[in-house]
């Protein structure tokens, strides 16, 4: 059951992970309006940006103006030479809105809708960034839809391991106890009285599962990754490699993987006590 | 003629108005059990009154635990049917079982009772897996403990009791529910002569208290002593049925 749960924490931890990491990525993805024509007004441009933020599925409207976009030019890791033309005064950088989108899935949507509430024709077809990105972005969703289902499969097929694994062992404890069982029929017990202490040994192999398993997970991450990637020996590290302190992650998430294995564990358990105990209430 | 009824020859058996006019308590009709590959029971009528005291006797393997099997519902017969009561066996809900099986006390060879358990706490499970309250349960507990004469002993585990004492704590925990009925599949068959006296004069006493008492067992001796209704069966069939029998081979 441990060794199950552990499994199954584990690839839930990796699908954890690299949802997040794919969902940062996908976070970057947003659509960039410019507007070339210096003759719009910054107040035109706000006004649209509002009505933008009322689209369906945008999260986040941000208006840079010219000196802010002055700003980030002057930031930007170029050489100065190519950068000192540029100033306050001669300011050729076209205003943007940057748009968030809730989902990249539907980012052509949000950009159809922008479309259309753009009455003015502030927004020059060409000017939407979002095309550039588009291939990107795909590429961004089917990288996390394949992790997510390699996660999914991994868990399903641990999942089945555990079921014949608890499966053995509570038919062994229901084996021990059948003469009680035979006793409590025989005696006129309800069909559910004699489940109800399966029941709950199915909950507590869950519990015992969860704890075992939690203690394990935090002692391998603690051992391997705790450390800081520094005292890392093998100067090798899978947090290096994802950028991400597995330990670290591991604690802020450890109630959710405790409350999902504990689910997980105890759901397992029950539903395979009464399976194995089906066969004794029979007739 | 195989099928000898001598109904109202002996003053143990009921008088003869009394059985036309009840229906049977127990009323196999034509009742047939295969297993996968063996036919334990072939085409058996049987019927039993309110108040008998049957004795089920037979060789090894001539179907007397599968009666009983049947008749508890731990097994479902391939043919006929079963009525008790006046209700067909095959017809209860599955809720119902247990509640039928409160109505039934049985006994068994081995005894089955709990070793981690007391005298009085085996008596008291079979009440406690039926919610009943405590006060109840302490009241009916000590009760039968009484009837069986065990109640000085309820504090002892199985292991240190006799066998006789064994069985005794048995049929207390059978008699728990105020059964109509007491099956009891070759009670003396682990106990030596006395103390299988005892227990067949303790299944006597509770058949005078009213309860119908049906006795599985191949001991001759019981049988021919004890001058109650014999069924006698032979691979899976009654091959005779005395009242105030022997048991003849
Ligand atoms: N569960 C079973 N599966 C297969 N055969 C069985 C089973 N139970 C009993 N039998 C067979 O049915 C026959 C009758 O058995 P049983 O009723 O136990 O006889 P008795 O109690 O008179 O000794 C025997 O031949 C036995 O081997
Ligand atoms: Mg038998």
């Amino acid at each position: 059951m441990t060794l199950t749960l552990t499994m199954i924490s584990v690839s839930l931890l990796m699908t954890f992970i690299l949802r997040d990491t794919a969902e940062s990525i996908r976070s970057k993805i947003d659509i960039t309006i410019y507007f070339r024509n210096d003759a719009i007004k910054d107040e035109q441009i706000q006004q649209l940006a509002e009505k933008i933020k009322q689209v369906n599925g945008v999260i986040a409207v941000d208006f840079i103006d010219k000196s802010e976009a002055l700003a980030i030019f002057k930031r930007l890791p170029i050489n100065d030479n190519i950068k000192s033309p540029i100033d306050e005064k001669n300011n050729p950088l076209p205003r943007s809105v940057l748009v968030d989108t809730q989902n990249p899935d539907d980012i052509q949507a949000v950009v159809n809708n922008i479309d259309s509430i753009d009455s003015n024709d502030y927004i020059c077809s060409e000017c939407v960034s979002y095309d550039q990105n588009k291939e990107k972005v795909d590429k961004v969703i089917s990288a996390t839809q394949f992790v997510q289902l390699i996660g999914i499969g991994l868990s399903v097929f641990f999942g089945v391991i555990a079921i014949f694994n608890v499966y053995n062992i509570i038919k062994i404890t229901i084996t021990a106890r059948s003469d009680e069982i035979e006793i409590m029929r025989v005696v006129g017990a309800s069909n559910m009285f004699v489940r109800g202490p399966f029941i709950v040994e199915g909950i507590l192999y869950g519990l015992i599962g969860t704890i075992f398993t939690t203690s394990f997970l935090l002692l391998m991450a603690k051992l391997s990754f705790g450390g800081g990637s520094t005292t890392n020996s093998s100067g090798f590290s899978i947090s290096n490699l994802l950028g991400i302190d597995i330990y670290t992650y591991l604690v802020t998430h450890i109630w959710q993987l405790v409350a999902v294995q504990f689910l997980a564990g105890s759901v397992l358990g029950v539903v395979v006590s009464l399976i194995s105990i089906r066969k004794f209430l029979k007739s | 003629m195989n099928e000898v009824l001598k109904i109202g020859s002996s003053p143990s058996v009921k008088p003869p108005v009394d059985q036309v006019k009840k229906p049977p308590l127990i009323d196999f009709q034509n009742v047939s059990k295969q297993y996968p590959r063996k036919v334990a029971l072939k085409d058996v009528d049987l019927k039993i009154s309110e108040g008998e005291f049957v004795c089920l006797v037979g060789q090894s393997g001539a179907g007397k635990t599968t009666i009983i099997k049947l008749l508890t519902k731990l097994e479902k017969p391939s043919r006929g049917k079963i009525y008790v009561a006046n209700r067909s066996l095959s017809d209860l809900r599955s809720g119902e079982v247990p509640l039928y099986r409160r109505k039934i006390g049985v006994v068994f060879q081995d005894f089955k009772l709990l070793p981690q358990k007391t005298v009085w706490e085996n008596i008291a499970f079979a009440l406690e897996v039926c919610a009943f309250s405590d006060k109840e349960i302490n009241r009916r507990t000590e009760k039968v403990l009484e009837l069986v004469n065990l109640i000085k002993r309820k504090d002892n585990y199985p292991n240190e009791l006799s066998g006789g004492e064994r069985q005794r704590c048995a049929i207390a925990r059978a008699l728990v529910h105020s059964p109509k009925i007491l099956i009891a599949d070759e009670p003396t068959g682990n106990l030596d002569p006395i103390n299988a006296w005892e227990i067949i004069d303790l299944l006597y006493r509770i058949n005078q208290r009213g309860t119908t008492v049906i006795l599985a067992t191949h001991n001759k001796q019981i049988v021919d002593r004890i001058q109650k209704r014999v069924i006698l069966m032979k691979a899976g069939q009654i091959v005779s049925d005395q009242a105030g029998g022997k048991y003849v081979i």
